[in-house]
Formats: structure tokens, sequence, C-alpha cells
């Protein structure tokens, strides 16, 4: 039993990571601009479908990643600038409004775009095949993908916590009053951590690509779990998000051991416990 | 203007409503047929529904689309893949359109509620889904299933692996959380009794699942020599790909019912590569109206046909056929006619199970083949094997058949 339980660990640190990466980007929007992006599945779906499009070309799959990133970081600003903005002023029901309609439009052009059948990936030959770790066999792709959104979890800690535009991210979070007042350009802030955070959730979707393939309707199935990560993770901390991600993973792989059929709901319930218990989520503040 | 104010006006409404299922064929009386064509183009067999369309449509346009100087019309609705949705799509195309025939669902879920209605308000019904229960516990003199009983498609397959694979007699189950997954599952342990494998475990999945991981890494744990996949449709492919990631290549993965011809392009060949699969329908199927029908459906979609296409063109000509048979095209006399009907199917000589309404037919099993061997991109796979053992007459649960 012990060596069952250590290998749904692994798999779900593993997972949990994906989980991480997708979630960050959704709480620095959330952060940033104080709307739940309800688009993010939607960006997610983006970057797969990008990813896909690019790397089945010939280009080297981390090009694809790149392009992923790149592309579902301008969907992001394009949404800030025609979807978001235009309706500020009238409030947030507005704005979750106008998200929820471009998130329905990207689908569609994912549709119109793509098709309507799904399109599989395989990684690149050397990331195919398993570690065998003894007690158990480890995906090397579930491997690097956990890996590199660890990697580019610390990128996103470093340029937040050590550059100048960092600061001023956090300083436009927290006080974006202030921030103005200093002479920072907000507007651009914002922005620029839009582009962040829809980066992300693009190169997540790449990043899953040879895990769940590519359809139009993939955002809906992440953007529940993105959805449960940030409120576990609490609202308003950046890295609640990424210990929650890891949390969550862990949970629904170790769920497996007990009653697999639950292993995806179980993630819900731990959410209810937890904002009936902490309200404010495990890392955030009231 | 505002309806229903008065408690007359209310009280007329009610009266209306609920006597329109006594007149319901004023189009079918005024010398057309309408068939309804309720399959799903949006949700989560939105792959399925054109398909469907496009199979029940050329079966109509070969026949002329008229059968004994009847007018006959197509009418295509959306169930969305839900029940409470087909049901709703079923009753007002029989009361607003005089339908009296419809193909569907293509979920065994919403097939199953559609069949409640067509008990009710005496419509035929030809359906198509995995659960057992069209032709077992909640049979109906008006449905008929046109896809293979879930044991005949278990036996097939399983027969093959035992006949490939001799040295392998470990199974290991993943199973879709609902009706189709559990009739498998069901399957699954009687015939593995028969055949003489050893079932090591099995895990039941969520219907929409996206994560199987957790999954595999528990079943690859027990070291079977087979992972028999009890789950269908997007879920399945979802599965495939991820368990292509583990590199697992001694165990060799089997779906009694798990990806039809429809879906296979959705893996990448390295990983449909070596795939078991049992299949209702398969484009190379070598009878004669199968290659009339390739031959007319590549001609007008410019694509092959799969399972959605041909289900719903045998369907549409074997109740078109009924018709002519019985010389009326009022339900009852198509459905006497249906029952002592023998037929040259799509899939070769068909007929229908009277005591269950379940269509007597073949099931087909294919090895999926590398890139490598693929003659043009839908070359997915080639047929190895057939198997048309029917269920166990004891394993029914089909009580007798109502009367008309």
């Amino acid at each position: 039993m012990l060596w069952l339980i250590s290998a749904q660990l692994v798999n779900g640190i593993a997972i949990g990571m994906i989980y991480a990466l997708m979630s960050l980007g959704l709480s620095i929007i959330k952060g940033l601009l104080n709307i739940p992006n309800f688009a993010h599945g939607a960006l997610y779906a983006l970057g797969a479908y990008v990813c896909y499009s690019v790397s089945s070309v010939g280009m080297p799959f981390a090009v694809g990643l790149l392009a992923a990133f790149l592309a579902t970081g301008l969907a992001g600003l394009a949404l800030d600038r025609l979807a978001i903005r235009p309706v500020g002023e009238n409030g947030y029901l507005p704005q979750l409004i106008t998200l929820f309609g471009a998130a329905l439009i990207i689908e569609q052009l994912l549709l119109i775009g793509w098709g309507t059948v799904g399109l599989s990936y395989s990684p690149p030959l050397i990331l195919r095949g398993a570690f065998d770790l003894g007690f158990t066999v480890l995906p090397k792709y579930i491997a690097f993908a956990s890996i590199f959104s660890a990697l580019v979890i610390s990128a996103v800690w470093l340029l937040i916590e050590r550059t100048k535009f960092g600061a001023y991210v956090r300083a436009g979070i927290e006080r974006p009053d202030t921030t103005q007042a200093l002479g920072i350009d907000v507007d651009l802030l914002l922005s620029g951590g839009m582009m962040l955070g829809a980066g992300l959730a693009g190169l997540a979707g790449g990043l899953a690509l040879p895990l769940v393939g590519a359809t139009s309707t993939m955002g809906g199935d992440m953007l529940g779990i993105a959805f449960v990560v940030l409120v576990i993770g609490g609202l308003g901390s950046l890295y609640g998000s990424v210990a929650a991600g890891v949390a969550v993973g862990v949970v629904q792989s170790l769920m497996t051991i007990a009653a697999p059929a639950a292993s995806t709901a179980i993630i819900y319930a731990v959410m209810i416990g937890i904002l009936l218990f902490r309200p404010q989520g495990l890392f955030g503040e009231r | 203007m505002p309806f229903a104010q008065t408690r007359r006006d209310i009280l007329l409404s009610a009266v209306a409503f609920a006597a329109a299922p006594a007149f319901p064929a004023w189009g079918q009386k005024a010398g057309g047929v309408t068939m309804g064509v309720i399959t799903p183009t949006t949700g989560t067999f939105a792959y399925a529904g054109d398909l469907v369309a496009r199979g029940a449509s050329l079966a109509l346009e070969m026949h002329g689309s008229s059968v004994m100087g009847n007018a006959v019309r197509l009418l295509v609705r959306d169930d969305e893949g839900k029940p409470a949705s087909g049901v709703r799509r079923v009753q007002e195309a029989a009361i607003s359109d005089g339908m009296r025939y419809f193909i569907g669902a293509y979920s065994s879920a919403v097939g199953l509620a559609e069949s409640e209605v067509a008990q009710r308000e005496k419509l035929l019904q030809f359906a198509a889904g995995g659960s057992e229960d069209f032709t077992g516990a909640r049979c109906g003199r008006y449905t008929f299933q046109w896809s293979a009983h879930p044991y005949t498609a278990m036996r097939a397959t399983l027969e093959h692996v035992k006949k490939t694979f001799p040295k392998k007699k470990t199974i290991y189950t993943l199973t879709a959380d609902y009706v189709f997954g559990h009739a498998l599952l069901k399957y699954t342990k009687i015939v593995a009794a028969e055949l003489g494998f050893e079932l090591v475990g099995n895990d039941n999945h969520p219907s929409g699942e996206r994560q199987y991981t957790q999954y595999l890494t528990k079943a690859i744990a027990a070291k079977p020599d087979i992972l028999l996949m009890n789950t269908a449709g997007a879920d399945a492919v979802t599965a495939i790909r991820q368990f292509a990631n583990f590199g697992t290549e001694n165990i060799a993965v089997v779906g009694p019912w798990t990806l039809e011809v429809d879906q296979l392009a959705e893996l990448a060949p390295e990983m449909r590569s070596g795939l078991i699969l049992g299949q209702n329908y398969y484009p190379d199927i070598d009878t004669p109206a199968n290659k009339e029908f390739v031959g007319a459906y590549t001609k007008k979609f410019s694509a092959l046909p799969g399972y959605s296409s041909a289900y719903a063109y045998d369907a549409v000509r074997a109740i078109l056929m009924a018709m002519e048979k019985a010389n009326s095209i009022e339900v009852s006399s198509v459905i006497g006619a249906l029952e002592q009907m023998s037929w040259e199917g799509v899939l070769g000589r068909m007929s229908i199970d009277q005591k269950t309404h379940q269509v007597i037919r073949p099931y087909f099993v294919v090895r999926c083949k590398p890139a490598s061997d693929m003659r043009h991109p839908a070359d997915f796979a080639e047929l190895v094997a057939r198997g048309e053992k029917p269920q166990p007459s004891e394993l029914n649960e089909c009580k007798q058949m109502p009367a008309l």
C-alpha cells in the first residue's frame, strides 16, 4: 500500500504543477483587474491549438510553447482593450458578462479554424516513455511538464518579487490609486499583467497538449479546476494558487486509491470545506 | 399580446396541450412522412451529430425522398447529448411536425429517455448506443436497437484477444461510471469467466474526466496483461493519449466499445497503433450494401463513412423497406413488418429479434495500423475478426413485449 501511496503522490505533485501554472495566470489577472477571468479557459484552449499548429509544421515543441505564450498574451491584450476596458466604467458585472461572451467567441473561432475533430500531439522523442522509479513508473513527459511548470512559476516569482516591473505590479494590485498618484502608468501595468496572465494560460494549454490533446471545449474542463485552485489558495494570494494547485493534484491522485469515481468530486468537496472554515482561502487575507 | 390571461384561457390551453398527442400526424395524414433525426450537434457528442444526419439524408436521397408515393421529409433536431433536451425535441417534433418515426439517439442515456416518449406517444424509434437496457429491462415495442448488444461486442473482442494473445490472461478495466460503462463491465465479468481471463482490478471514472494518470498509475501497478477500456468518446481518447505517455508496451490496450472509426482521427498514429478495438461498423466491411453505401457517401461527402453515418443510413433504409413491406406508413403496421423482416444491410444479412427488438447483426474487431502501413489518411485499421454471438437469453431482462 505504501508504494501505491508514494506512486500517487508523485503523480499528484506532477499534475498539480500544471494546475498551478494555469491558476497562477488566473490569480495574476484576478489580483490586477479584480475580476475572475472567465475567458481563461478559452485562452488555455487557444494556447493548445497554437502550440499544435506550430509544432506540427516541423518546428520544435519549445517554439510551439513560446508561440502559445505569445499568441495568448496578445489575445489577452486584445481582451483587455476591446472587451474589459470599454465596459469597465459600468462596473463589475458587465466585465464578467463580456469575458464570458469573449470565451464563447474564442471557442467558436477555434471550431471554425480547426474543426470539430480533436487533435493529438505526441511529445518530442526525448520525452516519450517513462522513468522506472522502482515503486512506480513516471512518464517522462509528465516529469518534464511538472519541472517546466516549476521553472516558469519560479521565473514569474522572480519577475514579480525581484524586478521593478514586479514591484509596480504588486503596488498596482495592493494600492492602485496610490501607484497612479506616484506617476506609474497603471493602465499600462494592467495591460502588462493581463498579457502575462493570459500568456501563462496559453503556455499551460501548450504544455497540456500531449496529455489532453486540443479541443475547443477543453478550456471549460480546466477552468473549473483552476477556479477551485484559486479559491482554495486564496483570492488575494498570488502564490497560494501554486500551493493549492499542487495540493489539488495530490488529493485528486490519492483519492484514486480509496474511491476512484470520486477523485474529481473530492476537490470540490475540499473547496467547500475550506470555504466553510476559512472563507479567505488557505493563504488569503480577510 | 399575452396568452392565457384568464382562467378559461389557461384551461383551454391545458386541454389543447393535453389533446395534442391524440392528433399527432396531421402532416402524415396529408400524404407525407416526417422522419426525425434527433442527434447531438452540440455538446459531448457534437462530432457525431452531423454525421448521423448525413447518413439519414443519403438513405432518403437514394430512395428518391419518397415511399409509396408519399414524400418523406427529414427533420434534424439537436438533442445536445442531454436526456432532457432529447425528450423535448422528440415531443416538439411529434406535436408540431407530425413526426412518427425517428432516428436517435446517439447516446444511450439520451436514447433511453427518448424511448419513454416513444412508447407513450407511439413513435417508432431506431436507437443506437451501448446500453443493454434498450433491449433489456427497459425494452419497448416502439424501440429498436441498431447497435450491437454489449455482450456480442465484448465476446467478439475478447475472443479475438484470446486467439491473438494466448498468453495474456489478466485484465484491468477502466470503466465509465454511467449506464453504458456499467453494462460493459457486467459483460466483461461474464465473458472473462467464459473465456478464462482473470480480472485483477477496475476503476470507475466519472463521465467527462480529463485527468487519467492517477487511474493509469494504479492500473499499471497491478501489472495486468490487458488494459480494457470500458469507456468511450472523448473520455477514451484522453485516457489513451495519457496512457501512450507511459510507454508501457507490454500491456495490450483493448477497447470493446471504445472508439468508433469516426473518432480514430483524434489520436496521433503512434498513440493508436496496435490498439484492438471493437467496432459497430467499419467502412471496409465487404458486403454489397456497404459497397454501395461507401461509394455513394464518398461521392457525396468526399470522406469515408463511420458508425454514426452507417447507423442512420441503415436504420432509415430499414424503416423505408418496412413501410414498403407493410404497404403502409402507419407506425403499428411498420413495426409488425420490421419484426418479421430480414434485409441485406450494410453489415450483411440483418434481422430483428422479435422478443427484444435487438437487431441481429455481426460485430467487428479491428487492429489499428502504424503510420507506415496506412495507405491513406483514413486507413486507420484493419479488420481482424467478427463475432455475432447474441446475448444468452437467460441474461436478458426484457419481459414480454406489450401489444401495439
